[in-house]
């Protein structure tokens, strides 16, 4: 990987860009994610969190392995945010719903 | 756990004489696509049916774990085995294999 | 990343893999270690005898003990010996302002006197559990950190299987002697056949820390009231609050009866009583872990604690706590019987090998390109220091605990936080050495040291107490006389390493030359 000559800070801003995407936004999403399973699975309130908590995990990983496998670091942030604005919405609506 | 280990063991060994690499190696030479399916076959069947006697003893928790364990285990000591003496990795399976029945009476 | 897929893949896995894999390494070494913790710490308490005594009368004992020594405490455990760990343990939480820790103490007692055993003050096995999760951080950032490690675990053996184009055709593969390919066929050996362990290990730690990690389901789910959550899925910690009037505790051994009974006879792990001396005392009876792959968290009996009656019934788990139980019945593996609990160790040391192979071809990868300058870029010399310190140094760190546990000074004040100390001092120095000793000697040196502390630790045990392998082997404490005969093939192991090292260092023509051809371009 490595070369003579350095490698371009355009390169290093963009494995940036991608590991933020990952570790936050992924982080971010894994948790909507998780919300959303837990307001919305017909079970028992601590049943739908747990199944919530540890299906998250399986969140996070997938937006990992996007964010290094799109084609771009644009395309990183856009993959896992479009998820979790998804992800929000249903939350939002199955908080509301269940409102008292 | 011991039939199920001889039984995986086995297993796997049937399964990794099924590649054409490996059988070149053990017994120089290439496998007749009926002894392939033929060892194919018998390398899975031994692994699928050696759930029961991990099973039978323990109950299907600790059964299925030990199972898996066992699992690993064999497919280990066959991979490092193989290299250093691949004769006694191939005896070792027919031995085991011959050597079930009695344990499956010691144990069960 | 525009190669494609699996070029993306291998390239994440190779790095996610360096930067975390010194960090996993040692969590994974010390993981394992902890699944002998119970007989670790046999080993350095030594003075803990095993006793004949029934249930019932080492739990009269305990609790006349604590009812003398601790009866404003907050908090009081009992842990009853077993098969594994011979010592009857009492543990106490005092009693501070609300919202703040207090301090936990323990103490071994002897059930014949209802005395605390004079034995050496030592974290013993617990050391290595404690560390593998909390890594000596303050809390809870040691938790965390090795949570996030484990999430990196996960994308690494994810990652791993994506990039291993071969994993079924290369299943069987293993070729020695062959330099760097053989580093490879090993790494995706221990890799690949033990990865139902390695899956199961990951993700169940994930799950193990979930509640803290990823909180947000419980906090939208249940709002302000969270403790709701933890006291429907974790009904013991779900007691009745002190009401500040003093009580009579009633014995313990009728509830320890009644709590087996709703169990068919299922074993009691541990019995915790809270505000011992108030009137709204409560006693929770747990269940062994040893009864079952599934660690029921409900599987608690509790009792008022002056009356008597049993205020909780403990239901039937639903699946998602079955799910969850399981996972972290696995990982902490309590049910294991001793040949299983070796396979748990066996399967333990590949996780460790593999993260350790892992180290080493990164580097290997890369130094053959500065073979011919013979001069290595720092980052390469960084990684290679790092390699050697986290791997070779952390090993003589545990023989060196081990060897501070036979060494110190039975009377020494604040003795089991010395050998900690002796261990992370032992750490340093080999980091320190690493600097120093670059390259082949390093490895070389470190390993020698490591096999030789390794491989005296049954003659130090037999010089320093009366427990040495003659003693243990014929009085049959397996125990004992395992851990001896570990130590001895682990040092056995290390000087064959060492040997292995120098030999190649003495051959610069073999290996080192070996054409990269053999290996494909994987990753960067």
């Amino acid at each position: 990987m490595k070369s003579k000559t350095s490698l371009p800070v355009s390169y290093r801003l963009a494995v940036t860009s991608r590991v933020l995407a990952a570790v936050v936004g992924g982080y971010l999403m894994a948790s909507l994610a998780s919300i959303c399973l837990a307001l919305w699975l017909p079970t028992s309130r601590a049943d739908a969190v747990i199944v919530g908590m540890m299906s998250s995990f399986v969140f996070y990983l997938l937006a990992v392995l996007w964010c290094f496998a799109c084609r771009t670091a644009g395309r990183a942030w856009l993959g896992v945010m479009a998820p979790c604005v998804l992800f929000a919405t249903l939350a939002g609506v199955g908080w509301w719903v269940a409102r008292p | 756990m011991l039939v199920a280990l001889l039984m995986c063991y086995a297993g796997f060994t049937a399964l990794c004489l099924s590649t054409d690499r490996h059988h070149g190696e053990l017994l120089h030479s290439k496998p007749s696509p009926r002894r392939r399916l033929g060892l194919r076959a018998a390398g899975w069947l031994l692994l699928t049916v050696s759930i029961w006697p991990a099973v039978v003893i323990a109950g299907w928790g600790q059964g299925l774990v030990q199972w898996c364990a066992v699992l690993m285990l064999s497919a280990l000591l066959l991979v490092l085995l193989l290299p250093y003496r691949p004769r006694l990795a191939m005896n070792l399976a027919g031995i085991g294999l011959l050597a079930c029945p009695v344990a499956a009476v010691a144990t069960l | 990343m525009k190669e494609g897929f699996r070029q993306a893949m291998a390239w994440l896995h190779t790095w996610v893999g360096l930067i975390f894999g010194w960090l996993l390494f040692a969590i994974f070494l010390t993981g394992t270690l902890s699944y002998f913790k119970d007989e670790i710490t046999h080993w350095m308490q030594p003075e803990v005898q095993v006793h004949g005594v029934d249930d019932a009368r080492s739990l009269a004992v305990a609790q006349a003990y604590l009812e003398r020594q601790a009866p404003t405490a907050a908090r009081w455990f009992i842990t009853l010996p077993d098969s594994r760990d011979p010592g009857l343990s009492v543990m106490w939480q005092d009693k501070v302002d609300p919202g703040k820790r207090g301090n936990f103490i323990q103490k071994v007692l002897d059930p014949v006197s209802g005395q605390p055993v004079q034995v050496r003050e030592s974290m013993g096995g617990e050391f290595f559990y404690r560390f593998h999760f909390q890594l000596q951080m303050p809390h809870p950032w040691g938790r965390w950190l090795s949570t996030f490690a484990a999430m990196v675990m996960f994308v690494a053996l994810i990652t791993g299987i994506i990039t291993h184009k071969k994993i079924f055709k290369d299943f069987f593969t293993f070729r020695p002697r062959k330099g760097q390919r053989s580093w490879l066929d090993g790494h995706n050996a221990v890799g690949v056949l033990v990865l139902p362990f390695h899956l199961m290990i990951t993700y169940s730690s994930l799950v193990i820390f979930m509640s803290m990690v990823m909180p947000a389901p419980i906090v939208a789910s249940y709002g302000d009231d969270t403790r709701a959550f933890f006291s429907e899925v974790f009904p013991a910690t779900d007691n009745a609050p002190a009401l500040g009037q003093p009580g009579k505790l009633l014995p313990l051994g009728p509830m320890y009866a009644q709590a087996r009974q709703q169990w068919a006879g299922g074993h009691v792990g541990r019995v915790a009583v809270n505000n011992p001396g108030d009137v709204n005392a409560s006693v929770n009876v747990f269940r062994a872990g040893s009864d079952s792959v599934v660690h029921d968290f409900g599987s608690i009996v509790s009792f008022n604690g002056t009356t008597g009656e049993q205020v909780r019934v403990s239901g039937e788990p639903s699946l998602p706590a079955v799910i969850g139980g399981s996972f972290y019945g696995l990982h902490m593996g309590h049910f294991a019987g001793p040949v299983l609990r070796w396979l748990y160790f066996i399967c333990g040391l590949a996780g460790t090998a593999m993260i350790g192979s892992g180290l080493v071809i990164w580097l290997g990868k890369r130094q053959l390109k500065h073979v011919k300058s013979g001069v290595m870029p720092f980052e390469l010399k960084l990684v290679e220091v790092l390699n050697i310190a986290s791997m070779s140094g952390l090993m003589i760190a545990i023989a060196a605990f081990f060897w501070a546990n036979r060494l110190l000074p039975v009377s020494v004040a604040e003795r089991s936080a010395w050998e900690v100390q002796v261990f992370f001092i032992a750490w340093g120095l080999s980091l320190l050495h690493a600097m120093l000793r670059r390259g082949r000697q390093g490895w070389v040196e470190q390993l020698s040291v490591g096999a030789l502390l390794f491989v005296a630790v049954p003659l130090l045990n037999a010089i320093t107490t009366s427990e040495h392998l003659g003693v243990s082997l014929a009085r049959g404490d397996w125990a004992m006389a395992g851990f001896d005969l570990t130590c001895l093939g682990s040092g056995v192991f290390l000087a064959w390493a060492a040997w292995k090292m120098q030999r190649r260092a003495a051959l610069p023509s073999k290996a080192e030359g070996v054409p990269s051809l053999k290996l494909k371009p994987e990753a960067h």
